[in-house]
């Protein structure tokens, strides 16, 4: 149980920085845009969401900022500080080592052995 | 990993948690309204969307918590609830709160009351600047005995421009000076010292100006710097007092400053603070012409230049000395080995009360111990009433650490609400402590509460909440689960786990209050010996009066220039105090017996050397003594015994045959083998100066107090070579307050401008003397008392509470047959055990810490059999009492009810 969760917290984590990588974003916003690059595919369980950008910016990965939204009203803008651009980097690069090493293995046939 | 963004988060959180808690809101229902908006652009209605909303989202409370868990602040709300828990607790259960409150406030207030006097006396700086480089010039003669000797103009000249040691050197005179001019005579504490004193101590006025260089005078400089309490006193605090004229000793001084209410002489006083400060040159009338060999200065004080380490400083002086003994030959014989030596000025102020005051400190934390142990036990006690609780909150998925912090905090509340209440007791009480302490401890008035004791006050406050929280905490985290939860709230035994714990605090307990008790039995012993001791005299029906002839600076306005002047006062004095009513003999003395305590103030009596006729002055031995000036009929009204030969008698006077009378000590010490009666003696070394012969031999009289044994005394005649510093002893059956006025108008209508000073009774002489001996016994006994009563409260409480929770066990045990006196002597015999397992190790302990004593005692060795017998036996006693209740309730247990009861 556990290790699926710390796992999926770690890709949501990622899935944020990235998400307010390409501008600042409020909360709602980043579900919004994550639901959109995912196609649809990804379901995010909304209240979780919180948290995890708390704990971003407590890292001082993300940076919130009150202003207005497009509907006039308040909301807290995350934007991605410089140490989350690289941390950013970081997971990316780590991400795409581990899920080429797993697709390497899950291609391997009986043969290759 | 990014440390700084996270702890400015916390701090954020913590110092704007509401605000933040509201933003967090606000964040939240912004969402939750967005996403509705985009449900009733789908079509839902708007009361179904925000549902709808709601639901999607999850539970608000949840996710807010969690959230604040990922900024990591949870351990701060928890903090909260654990506080507020503890003071619901602290205020349901006031019977355990106030015990628990109250022995800490007295246990923190104790600590608080003697760290500020540690922490003025021992551990603050002296009020001057750059203290580090005051240093006390002592000039030694290892060679003959001799330390701390006189000094000569030439020799203070030598530190000062030879030596490339110091900025500047002063020798200081501190004595008492008569303040006429106005009512009654006063006797005010005085300092004279040279031109620099003030800028070596680095002083400003508050008004006018010091001493400098422009003031130099080859005697005494005509101007007088005043303390600020003077000034307050006499003047009224008038700022057009500079200009004043004031009358010391005769000599009429001009008023130019005044120092600022802080300022206090870093040195001994006779007593009291110094008031009037003077300076001089020494090198002219009334100094003596500065010849090397005139040595008439004392008390030499010096800053040290800058950069230049202790060290490096005694090495420079030591190769001085060396050259000069080397270049004056005569001037220093080479058997007395004349030296220099440095030492902190601080080191010398307060050496002497450190050992005291550490051993005050000491006991007080020690007290402080036992008081926590004491808390822990009642902690303990409650714990296990807690069980249950413990165990509900375990099965609800508490961890076992954070029960740990949540029993920590309640007892850190209690220890600091404890702590807080016994720092505000110090404060206020502070005052009135002070009253009771000696006041011959130096640095006395530098006492105050600072962020120094303040701190140390919390970090005991802390100490003890550690103490006393820890085993009950640690306990908690290993309560059994199942088996707390099915037997309900009623432990039905002692157990095991519990009951060690306690054993171990109970042990520690009397361990503890034995090394109190066998500390306090050695000070009590130390000051009963020496109340017991024999002073050489008999102290009662005697009473006392000190007077101080003037010395003034002006030779002419001196009626007591010389010897014979002096023998006319002296006659006369005796002559109207025999005449007052139930005086029956009177005497005069130079130095009463338990109050040469600093012989280096002007009038103290110093040791100086001497040499003995046909004696080659090359030998090896010390021939040092200290000399004192008597009337005839002095060890006649001390009701000394004299040994052999004679008294003096009237007709040893000026002109005729100098004498002397020298004390046992100095007879053992200095003629051995032969008789010294009718041999010659004489002070100094001036081979010019007459012989005076040995007439007698008296019993060893403690003129340097009770506690001061075999310092050699050579007694000569007051009519042949007296003293300006001189008191009274009258025989009489009445008190000293009776005596007081006629002792004063007798004195004064011989000369209306002398001061007469503390007229006291010769036993209250000799009990002030001890004060600080007393003061540190009559603590270290009190709490040892404490420590005692302490101890007993825990056992009779270990063993109550023993008793209340195997009540079935004693119940099946008596229906099994067990007789009452089996069942008193099986909890005897457990709280026998314990106090002397306790008793044990706490001898062991205090075969320590008793030699760390040793320099506080007198006529006790620090491992005294009979402190070491009678404090284990006494503290047993007390444990067996103190378990014989329980145990006997024990016995009153009826077997019916007690397994009724299962």
């Amino acid at each position: 149980m556990g290790k699926q969760i710390d796992l999926l917290q770690g890709t949501l984590d990622m899935l944020i920085l990235k998400a307010v990588s390409l501008g600042p974003l409020h909360g709602y916003g980043v579900l919004l845009r994550i639901q959109q690059i995912s196609g649809e595919q990804l379901e995010i369980q909304q209240g979780s969401l919180y948290p995890a950008l708390y704990r971003l910016e407590h890292q001082g990965w993300i940076a919130g900022e009150w202003g207005e939204s497009d509907n006039k009203r308040k909301a807290k803008f995350y934007s991605l500080t410089t140490a989350g651009r690289r941390k950013l980097h970081a997971e990316t690069e780590k991400w795409n080592r581990m899920t080429s090493l797993i697709a390497a293995i899950l291609r391997t046939t009986s043969e290759e052995i | 990993m990014n440390l700084v963004a996270r702890l400015r988060s916390w701090l954020k959180w913590i110092v704007n948690g509401r605000r933040l808690d509201r933003e967090m809101e606000t964040e939240i229902r912004f969402h939750i309204e967005s996403y509705a908006a985009e449900l009733v652009r789908k079509g839902m209605s708007q009361q179904e969307a925000m549902r709808e909303a709601r639901i999607e989202f999850g539970g608000i409370e949840s996710h807010k918590d969690a959230m604040r868990a990922a900024v990591g602040i949870r351990w701060w709300d928890e903090l909260g609830s654990d506080l507020r828990h503890g003071w619901r607790l602290f205020y349901k259960n006031p019977a355990f709160s106030a015990v628990a409150v109250l022995t800490l406030a007295l246990g923190v207030g104790a600590n608080t009351a003697i760290f500020s006097i540690v922490d003025a006396v021992l551990l603050r700086s002296l009020p001057y600047r750059d203290p580090d480089r005051l240093v006390r010039i002592f000039f030694n003669e290892p060679g003959v005995g001799l330390r701390d000797v006189r000094f000569s103009k030439p020799e203070l000249d030598d530190l000062q421009t030879r030596a490339d040691v110091f900025e500047d050197v002063s020798p200081i005179f501190e004595g008492s000076e008569n303040l006429t001019g106005a009512g009654q005579p006063e006797r005010l504490e005085g300092v004279n010292g040279s031109f620099s004193y003030f800028s070596m101590l680095g002083v400003t006025p508050q008004i006018g100006r010091l001493y400098g260089p422009q003031d130099f005078a080859p005697g005494f400089a005509p101007e007088v710097v005043i303390s600020d309490g003077l000034w307050r006193r006499a003047y009224g605090a008038d700022p057009n007092v500079l200009g004043r004229t004031l009358r010391l000793d005769n000599d009429p001084l001009t008023i130019i400053g005044v120092l600022p209410p802080g300022f206090r002489h870093p040195g001994p006083t006779i007593s009291g603070e110094p008031e009037v400060f003077g300076a001089g040159g020494f090198s002219a009338d009334p100094f003596p012409k500065p010849m090397r060999g005139t040595r008439i200065l004392v008390n030499g004080i010096g800053r040290l230049k800058p950069g230049l380490t202790l060290a490096q400083a005694q090495a420079r002086l030591t190769a001085m000395a060396a050259q000069l003994r080397y270049d004056f030959p005569a001037d220093y014989p080479p058997q007395a080995q004349w030296t220099i030596e440095i030492q902190p000025l601080q080191e010398t102020l307060v050496g002497k009360v450190r050992p005291m005051l550490l051993v005050l400190l000491g006991a007080v934390i020690l007290i402080v111990f036992i008081v926590s142990l004491n808390i822990a036990n009642l902690v303990l006690a409650r714990a296990s009433g807690r069980q249950q609780e413990m165990a509900v909150r375990l099965a609800l998925g508490a961890s076992r650490g954070r029960m740990v912090r949540q029993m920590l905090t309640e007892s850190m509340l209690l220890s600091l609400i404890g702590g807080a209440a016994g720092i505000a007791t110090a404060v206020g009480t502070l005052g009135f402590i002070l009253r009771f302490v000696p006041s011959n401890i130096p640095r006395l008035n530098e006492v105050r509460i600072d962020w120094m004791v303040l701190g140390f006050a919390l970090l005991i406050s802390i100490l003890t909440g550690l103490v006393f929280g820890l085993a009950p905490a640690l306990h908690a985290a290993k309560g059994a689960l199942s088996s707390a939860i099915r037997e309900g709230g009623r432990g039905s035994g002692y157990s095991t786990k519990t009951g060690r714990l306690r054993d171990v605090l109970i042990v520690s307990e009397l361990a503890f209050a034995v090394i109190l008790m066998v500390g306090a039995g050695l000070l009590l012993r130390t000051l009963r010996d020496l109340f017991q001791e024999n002073p050489g005299f008999n102290p009662t029906q005697v009473v006392t009066a000190n007077i101080e002839l003037p010395n003034p600076n002006e030779s002419e306005a001196d009626p007591y220039l010389d010897i014979p002047r002096r023998a006319n006062f002296d006659r006369e004095l005796l002559r109207r105090m025999k005449a007052i009513p139930g005086v029956e003999l009177a005497a005069i003395t130079e130095a009463l017996p338990g109050t040469n305590t600093n012989p280096s103030a002007v009038g103290g009596v110093a040791i100086e050397g001497f040499a003995i006729e046909d004696r080659p002055v090359e030998s090896s031995e010390n021939l040092s003594a200290e000399r004192i000036r008597i009337s005839p009929d002095y060890f006649k009204v001390l009701q000394a015994s004299l040994l052999r030969g004679r008294s003096f008698s009237e007709g040893d006077e000026d002109g005729k045959p100098l004498v002397a009378i020298i004390d046992e000590s100095t007879a053992h010490k200095y003629w051995p083998s032969s008789d010294p009666l009718g041999r010659r003696v004489r002070f100094g070394r001036d081979s010019t100066k007459p012989w005076r012969t040995v007439v007698g031999i008296v019993k060893d009289i403690k003129s340097d107090g009770l506690d001061i044994d075999g310092v050699p005394h050579i007694y000569v005649s007051t009519y042949q070579d007296s003293s300006k510093r001189l008191s009274v002893v009258l025989r009489t059956s009445l008190p000293a307050t009776l005596l007081e006025p006629q002792i004063r108008h007798e004195i004064q209508s011989i000369d209306p401008g002398l001061p007469v000073f503390g007229v006291s009774s010769m036993n209250g002489v000799l009990d002030r003397s001890l004060a600080s001996r007393r003061f540190s016994a009559d603590l270290v006994g009190g709490f040892a008392g404490l420590a005692v009563l302490l101890a007993s409260i825990g056992i009779y409480g270990l063993l109550a509470y023993m008793v209340g929770q195997r009540s079935r066990e004693i119940g099946i045990r008596m229906a099994l047959g067990a007789r009452r006196d089996d069942i008193l002597r099986m909890f005897l015999r457990k709280g026998v055990a314990l106090a002397g397992v306790g008793i044990v190790a706490g001898v062991v302990f205090s075969a320590f810490t008793a030699s760390m004593m040793a320099s506080l005692l007198y006529g006790v060795r620090p491992h005294d059999p009979i402190v070491f017998l009678i404090v284990p036996l006494l503290l047993l006693a007390v444990a067996a009492l103190a378990s014989y209740f329980p145990a006997r309730r024990a016995t009153n247990v009826n077997p019916m009810f007690a397994l009724r009861e299962v």
